[in-house]
């Protein structure tokens, strides 16, 4: 049913369980999994410093969500394509999806506060919105 | 609480841990929340500034403009110098004659009011573009560097026209000028032959040496009429080489800079901002956005197509170089700080710079995004 799913993982505890069910959706419908990592850097920043250390920091962090990803697909048998690209998150995942073409995009979810969801709101929701494929929100 | 020193500090670097977290939580710049916060604060409870407050603002805006000076990559420059200086010297120039005219003209602006205007107005964001650039990967690509390297002289332009334009010229000013062109010649030779004989101390001598001559020549400069960041812009400019072979010294500048000092002149310049104007000037910052736009479209876009970029990237250019935050604020600030202009006018041009970091951005980002790749990497 499903040929190319993606999955956007930032290293939190739901982008863990997010990748775990999509190596797990991988494997029963014997898809392509690429996850999806994005360095988010400061928006309207100062001095170049301030985008440099932050995209340091990432890099470090996202070294490590990199190699967590793969041992789960490897004790899943499912083989992973990771990407982490620099951008802000909801919009280079939907451009990234739309890039691969995927058919299904597995996301976590992070639960806020009623107040944050109302006046900033969540990456998940702005990707059910804003994806060009199905989204599995994994909770 | 004025009079009580500790609790004044407290309050102020309270309000800076909060920005710090909520740049954290938004991924947004710390500079613009602490204006942020520093303009609900000065608004809704009151900063008084104090002549220590003020001091550990003015060594802020100093060191983060030798900061910014040392970012500069002199090799970009170099190798594409025809483009970066015509297209960066169009940014500056058209943009400051445009806003500073139409505040003396349409506004009724005094012309040191005007002045103040035109360079706060100036400006580009080199940050602002960086960021995007790797956002892109754009940065790895020869049209990125050279929108690098010419916003680097737009910001040069800013910082010679905020040293000369209010300066008295007298000999004094010549000598001020010769003293820092000597300096700068001469520190890029003593500067590393001192940290060497040195070597790394807790005492951080290095460090010491650096602020020494920043504050002499900076001394130098107040004295004669001029402004200390402009020193502080070349001597940084002049050190960027040594400093980019040794990126751990500016490292260690920078953790002092954002830790303790620019806080305070962030959060100053915030709680300067006054709320009922931000109301009943909207007009006029959104006149000053347009115009800002509307020269640096003048100037930068025909530049863009002479030097063969195509339409996307050349819309592209213009916009990220019509963003402004950090020269800007420091301009506008220096107009309220030496009484050039006023509160209300302060209020328009700093809302008008911050929008302008915003704005152009946003447009960019969403419809001019060049037709390249995002990067991609595995960590």
């Amino acid at each position: 049913m499903f040929k190319r799913i993606a999955v956007a993982n930032d290293g939190s505890e739901g982008g863990r369980r997010a990748l775990e069910l999509a190596c797990d959706l991988a494997k029963l419908h014997r898809s392509t999994l690429h996850m999806i990592s994005v360095e988010e850097l400061p928006d309207f920043p100062a001095t170049i410093d301030e985008v440099a250390e932050t995209k340091q920091a990432e890099n470090h962090k996202f070294h490590d969500v990199l190699a967590h990803a793969r041992k789960i697909a490897k004790a899943k048998g499912v083989k992973l394509q990771a990407e982490v690209v620099a951008g802000h998150a909801a919009s280079t995942i939907v451009e990234r999806v739309k890039a691969m073409k995927a058919d299904l995009l597995v996301v976590g979810f992070m639960g806020h506060s009623a107040l944050y969801e109302r006046i900033i709101g969540g990456t998940a929701d702005r990707l059910v919105r804003l994806a060009p494929c199905p989204v599995l929100v994994v909770k | 609480m004025v009079d009580n020193v500790w609790l004044t500090s407290a309050l102020w670097i309270g309000l800076a841990l909060v920005s710090a977290l909520i740049s954290i939580r938004l991924a947004l710049s710390v500079a613009l929340i602490e204006i942020m916060v520093g303009a609900i604060a000065g608004n809704v409870i009151g900063l008084p500034l104090t002549p220590w407050i003020n001091y550990l603002a003015g060594f802020g805006a100093i060191l983060l403009t030798f900061l910014a000076g040392a970012e500069v990559d002199m090799d970009v420059v170099r190798r594409n110098v025809g483009a970066s200086i015509g297209i960066g010297f169009v940014s500056f120039l058209f943009p400051y004659l445009g806003c500073m005219l139409a505040a003396r003209y349409l506004l009724d602006w005094d012309w040191p009011q005007a002045q103040i205007a035109g360079i706060s107005l100036s400006t580009t964001s080199v940050a602002v573009v960086y960021a995007v650039m790797i956002e892109t990967g754009l940065n790895k690509t020869e049209l990125g560097k050279i929108i690098l390297a010419a916003c680097f002289i737009t910001d040069l332009g800013t910082v010679l026209a905020l040293g000369i334009v209010f300066a008295s010229f007298t000999a004094w000013l010549l000598a001020f000028a010769a003293a820092t062109v000597i300096v700068a010649w001469l520190m890029p030779k003593i500067a590393p032959w001192f940290f060497a004989k040195v070597g790394r101390r807790v005492s951080e001598p290095e460090i010491k040496f650096l602020l020494l001559v920043l504050f002499a020549l900076g001394g130098f400069a107040t004295a004669v009429g001029s402004e200390a960041v402009l020193p502080a812009y070349v001597i940084g400019m002049a050190l960027a080489p040594a400093f980019q072979r040794d990126p751990d010294l500016p490292h260690r500048m920078r953790v002092i800079a954002f830790a303790v000092l620019t806080p305070f002149y962030f959060l100053k310049a915030g709680s300067l901002v006054e709320a009922a104007t931000l109301v009943s000037g909207t007009a006029l910052i959104g006149l000053f956005l347009g115009l800002k736009m509307a020269t640096k479209f003048i100037g930068i876009l025909p530049l863009t197509r002479y030097y063969r970029f195509e339409n996307r990237e050349g819309m592209y250019t213009t916009l990220l170089m019509s963003t402004g935050l950090t020269f800007g604020s420091i301009s506008a600030l220096y107009g309220l700080t030496n009484n050039i202009i006023d509160q209300r006018q302060y209020t328009i041009l700093l809302t008008a710079v911050i929008a302008s970091a915003v704005v152009p951005t946003v447009i960019a980002q969403r419809w001019f995004l060049p037709k390249i790749g995002a990067v991609k990497q595995e960590v």
